[in-house]
């Protein structure tokens, strides 16, 4: 085996250090101080501030850039060293006022304060010397401060590197350089995507968020007028950098005692990002990465780092609401709960426990849906629980299920992020999973990753494909499973893997005797060459994962193309291993873990079958109630009840049914019909209008609690402030409703909910709340001793003899509405908005730069219609009409259309014009087979979707910040040449990355 | 049969009742602390008579203002200077070692004492007697000391012309 450890003299003491480390990572490692600024561990050298130089045998190297070698000597202490290294030091300083007492950025993590202070530096060489361009206060959300940018490239390595959005440069060859966005304009104008990574790498206060400006400090509101003189003075008479550091830490301690930093995870998409809430009272100052945190790091997308002024809105309920003839009533607790308790009962003994159903929702904590199907179950005595998984993900599941045995990603992050070729099936990771597309991007830019997107959009991953297919809509399957016979007819399928591992070959590779090249091309409008470029991709790649989303799950064949996708990674091995998987991307923050703790009408929590007499035993032992037998009505099931009058009252909490449901008009049409209805939400929601009772429920952010992201990672937040009003937590709201009914609970906390579910499910034996304390996180299953499993099926796949099934799937024709509806409607999420936006248009800045839906229309479809950007358009399907404003763009072809979801208007709202048809496996609608015509009302309007956003900017790819051509800068003198040593100044960039 | 409504009937009175009950707290926690109270009343009482609440006043509301006027103020040279001067004078006060102050100070203060004595007698004393008193330790003791004291002052002085070319 390959030695990975060797020695190295570190200023005359031998170190142990590991092959591949830099000097600089070992030096941290063993708590050696090399000063350095543009150096991030989420980002890697960059090599511009050369304030890392140390003497290796004589040479001056910046030691970020520097790997360790066997017998290294390595001197990071002499006086020539020093010299170097505060030469560097001053030339930043010359970009940088050091005002670090009135600094809103002296919160005890400014890069520069501390780096200047741990080297001793007293006084400046050079003196600072302003640049000739003002601060960029356009965006929204921060600004940029040129005068303060030391230009060490950070923020532009994180936008080209790690975000992979390519928006930030620095024009090295303008006189004074600084960093510009596109082709120099105000950022607002860019194509940033206000995801904040620039903010967040950023180690002064050059990019910093606009709330926390004059808001931070105690001293950093004191107006220009004064602040300026201030300053003045301040260097003035100042006795030197230490002195002025004490007070400057003073002023931070003082801060930390009234700015509270709370670990929270985000709520706006299943990947599952950790930060922090840092607040002063009840005012959020900023969200704040830490590299620590397990899946993002100090990733975040604009919802994630902006898109929380919701939690303080106006219109948040705060008091429980009780229906009086045309209009509510505000009321107290005591008299909602107690309604609400004498008509569940009064129904239930009226009609029978399963007159009732319960939604719960993907949006709350595992603990909240744990308490409501417990509340379900074992206090109304019914199994009619589901989640909203129901309309999205469903399919996935339960074609994992058939297949390898568990409805969950196969692997991590990680994984994804270490796979040689990303599939990417009907989904738009770039905006539904923002930070999730960033390691694809990245892996795709510095690392080779080969990738593959089947989409009807031209979406950002298509763009940045190796190989973009646009097959027919709902014809998935079949391009699957005629590449997988295609692999097959070549002998290329992963032999040893299928004899060991998988069962049910033969019967399999029957079933795919139809799909020939020749029949995918007919059905599918792929090529053949597309086709087998597919399989070759497929073939030469060590590894490969499929990612799939909505554009596989919402049509009435989803489970068999669920299946087909799993039935093709059997078929090439493409399990049990690093790199390689099935990941459905949960799409709501807790989609995965609302399933996981039984909110489902056949399982109990950890998948654990409702049927089963054993597992009924344990519960009922545990709960002391006798449970249903049967499984309950899911979503699909629980409308069409309402609609026959079997279903008398609903409990729904955190979903806008109304809104996200399939077909709202029967929908609606359902709820009047209920003889009793609850909802419970922060907001007075669409679906809250049909309500007998609202009930006030508190966000993540006002209560304790666990979500589970797609990977199957639980993670912790924490509570950052008091529920707001009246308002309460959803699991202390199903609590005092269930001990009104009789329940006798009494749980304090959360934690004591979560204990009680490992202590029933065997998936999570081993999930603790002490486990989970702070960034540490645990991925189901969870064996009792706390070890999770990142990567399945390494050993054993999930069904009872450890092996996978290959499942015959067929294709199902789609839905179609009739000739007269011959355009194809597809819809989707939005980068900047969660949904209809019921939390993200409480944004100012998030409705500036995206203030309506809008529907896009190719170029050949406005050409024909005659219609252009802004155009006023009504589309009809069989079931409702909408009146939206057109987008002319190539993202979408030919007869196909695409509206966005982010509206809660109902003449604005895609699903007015959705089926009731499903999933003929799960119920899950068929929201993506759709058809409708298309008539123009207006040919010219304002257009819905304004300038200054993200999609009409000009990105500048690059690699990294160019380092090389500052060093080419006539000004530029190498630091070794200074102090006449040798040195690595003239050496090729050096991109780890 | 639950139509879709929006109409929400907020109960007004309970703006005060909050109202109602703020001031219930207020009161409570008055009635804790009547004395400091009371007292805190009667300052303000004397400020008031004495305008210093009015001046006061006046100055928060054009606080930016006057605020600048002082900074501007502050930011002159000699107050600079004043500032450098005090921060200077502290820094070095810490370089002394208490010890050898302690002796400096305690030879000044007899050496003042004598003189006090030596002005209120008004002899005089004849230059040989002067030049024999020379020969004393403690007078010599204390030009020894004197001359260090001027070696020292003058390395600095080279030192500091040295570093200024």
């Amino acid at each position: 085996m390959e030695d990975l450890t060797f020695l190295v003299e570190f200023d005359g003491k031998d170190l142990e250090a590991k092959k591949g480390q830099t000097i600089l990572e070992a030096a941290r490692e063993k708590d050696i101080f090399i000063p350095s600024i543009c150096h991030h561990p989420n980002l890697g050298p960059i090599q511009t501030c050369d304030t890392c130089y140390v003497n290796v045998n004589g040479d001056l190297v910046r030691s970020c850039a520097t790997r360790l070698e066997p017998g290294m000597k390595i001197d990071t202490s002499s006086t020539l060293v020093k010299d170097a290294q505060n030469e560097a030091m001053d030339r930043i300083l010359k970009n940088h006022e050091l005002y670090c007492t009135v600094c809103d950025n002296n919160n005890g993590n400014c890069t520069i304060h501390n780096t200047v202070e741990l080297m001793g530096v007293e006084h400046q060489k050079y003196p600072f010397t302003a640049k000739p361009y003002p601060p960029d206060n356009s965006h929204p959300f921060y600004r940029y401060e040129p005068d303060q940018c030391i230009l060490c490239g950070r923020c532009v390595e994180a936008c080209q590197d790690l975000q992979v959005n390519e928006t930030l440069t620095i024009d090295w060859n303008r006189e004074v350089p600084r960093v510009i966005w596109d082709h120099d304009v105000p950022i607002d104008q860019s194509s940033c995507v206000s995801c904040g990574h620039c903010v967040s790498v950023c180690p002064c206060n050059a990019l910093m968020e606009k709330s926390m400006l004059g808001n931070a400090g105690y001293l950093t509101g004191i107006p220009p007028k004064i602040l300026g003189p201030m300053i003045e003075l301040t260097k003035e008479v100042e006795p030197g950098y230490q002195e002025i550091f004490a007070i400057s830490e003073v002023e931070a301690s003082m801060r930390r005692a009234r700015t509270k930093r709370t670990k929270t995870v985000c709520t706006y998409c299943g990947v599952g990002c950790t930060f922090e809430v840092w607040t002063k009272d009840r005012e959020i100052l900023k969200i704040q990465t830490h590299t620590e945190a397990p899946v993002n790091g100090i990733s975040t997308c604009v919802k994630g780092k902006w898109g929380w002024d919701f939690v303080n809105s106006e219109m948040r309920l705060t008091k429980p609401l009780i229906r009086k003839g045309t209009e509510f009533i505000e009321a107290t607790w005591e008299e909602a709960l107690g309604l609400i308790a004498d008509k569940l009962r009064l129904i239930k003994r009226k009609y029978g426990p399963n007159s009732i159903g319960y939604i719960a929702s993907s949006k709350c904590s595992n603990e909240e849906n744990f308490l409501f199907q417990k509340f379900a179950r074992a206090v109304m005595g019914t199994n009619n629980v589901d989640n909203c998984s129901r309309y999205c993900q469903s399919p996935a599941t339960a074609g994992l299920l058939r297949t390898v045995g568990i409805g969950g990603d196969s692997g991590t992050i990680e994984d994804i992020m270490n796979s040689d070729l990303i599939i990417i099936v009907g989904a738009n990771p770039a905006e539904s999973h923002p930070v999730l597309a960033t390691r694809i991007k990245r892996a795709h830019k510095l690392f080779g990753q080969k990738l593959l997107v089947a989409d009807l959009r031209e979406n950002e991953l298509a763009q940045r494909a190796d190989l973009h297919i646009h097959p027919k809509p709902s014809t998935d399957l079949i391009w699957i499973s005629a590449v997988t016979k295609y692999i097959l007819d070549q002998g290329w399928e992963a032999k040893e893997f299928l004899q060991n591992r998988v069962n049910g070959f033969e019967k399999y590779k029957a079933s795919l005797e139809k799909f020939t090249l020749e029949y995918a091309e007919e059905m599918t409008g792929l090529t053949k060459d597309e086709l087998i470029k597919i399989a070759q991709m497929i073939h030469d790649a060590k590894t490969a994962c499929i990612l799939w989303a909505m554009g596989v799950t919402q049509h009435k064949g989803a489970t068999d193309t669920s299946t087909a996708i799993a039935n093709l990674l059997l078929m090439t091995g493409n399990f049990g291993r690093s790199g390689t998987g099935a990941y459905p991307l949960r799409g709501h923050n807790n989609v995965q873990g609302a399933c996981d703790f039984g909110t489902m009408p056949t399982w109990m929590p950890g998948y654990e079958p409702v049927q089963d007499h054993e597992v009924r035993e344990k519960y009922e032992n545990a709960w002391g109630v006798k449970l249903p037998e049967e499984p309950g009505l899911d979503n699909h099931h629980m409308v069409e009840g309402m609609d026959k009058g079997k279903l008398k009252a609903l409990y729904l909490f955190g979903e806008d049914m109304s809104l996200v449901d399939a077909n709202s008009n029967h929908v609606d049409a359902a709820f009047e019909k209920l003889e009793f209805f609850v909802v419970q939400d922060m907001f007075f929601s669409k679906t809250a209008q049909f309500a007998d009772v609202v009930l006030p429920a508190a966000p993540s952010l006002e209560k304790d609690g666990t979500f589970t992201n797609t990977e199957r990672r639980i993670q912790r937040f924490y509570k950052v402030f008091e529920p707001l009003g009246d308002s309460k937590s959803d699991w202390e709201i199903f609590q005092e409703l269930a001990n009104r009914l009789g329940a006798n609970w009494n749980y304090q906390h959360p934690s004591e909910i979560m204990a009680e579910a490992a202590s029933l499910a065997n998936m999570f034996a081993g999930v603790s709340y002490d486990r989970l304390e702070e960034w540490n996180s645990q991925l189901w299953p969870v064996l009792k001793d706390g070890t999770s499993t990142p990567l399945l099926y390494k050993e054993r796949f999930g069904l009872p003899d450890g092996k996978a099934r290959l499942f015959p799937v067929d294709w199902t024709p789609p839905f179609e509405a009739g000739e007269e509806f011959n355009l194809h409607l597809n819809n989707g999420r939005l980068l900047e908005h969660f949904h209809e936006g019921n939390m993200t248009y409480r944004s100012e800045g998030l409705t500036h730069k995206v203030p309506h839906p809008w529907l896009e229309v190719s170029l050949e479809l406005a050409k024909e219609r005659g219609v252009q950007d802004g155009s006023l358009v009504e589309l009809t399907s069989p079931y409702g009409e909408v009146k939206v404003r057109v987008i002319v763009t190539d993202r979408v072809k030919g007869n196909e259309l695409y509206l966005t979801m982010n509206t809660s208007e109902d003449i604005e709202a895609v699903n007015r014009l959705t089926s009731s048809y499903h999933d003929i496996i799960t119920h899950t609608p068929a929201y993506k087979e759709t058809g409708v015509k298309m008539e123009v009302l207006e040919l010219e309007g304002e257009s819905p979707l304004p300038k200054h956003n993200h999609r009409f900017g000009n990105r500048i790819p690059q690699l990294s910040v160019k380092v090389e051509e500052k060093w080419k800068r006539s000004d530029f003198t190498p630091i070794p040449e200074i102090l006449n040593v040798r040195g690595d100044d003239y050496g090729e960039g050096y991109h780890t990355n | 049969m639950a139509k879709a409504i929006t109409q929400i009937r907020k109960e007004i009175p309970n703006q005060k009742e909050e109202q109602t009950e703020a001031i219930e707290k207020v009161l409570q926690e008055l009635g804790k602390n009547s004395e400091a109270i009371i007292q805190t009343i009667q300052i303000l009482k004397e400020l008031h008579d004495t305008k210093i609440l009015e001046t006061v006043h006046a100055i928060l509301k054009q606080r930016t203002e006057i605020g600048a006027i002082a900074i501007h103020q502050v930011n002159q040279p000699t107050m600079r200077n004043i500032i450098k001067n005090g921060m200077n004078t502290i820094e070095f006060l810490g370089t002394l070692k208490p010890g050898q102050l302690n002796t400096i100070l305690d030879g000044v203060g007899h050496g003042l004492e004598r003189l006090s004595e030596t002005g209120e007698k008004g002899e005089k004393q004849s230059l040989w007697k002067l030049r024999k008193r020379l020969w004393s330790p403690e007078i010599r003791a204390a030009m020894t000391t004197m001359v260090d004291f001027m070696d020292g002052l003058g390395e600095v002085f080279l030192r500091n012309r040295k570093e200024s070319h």
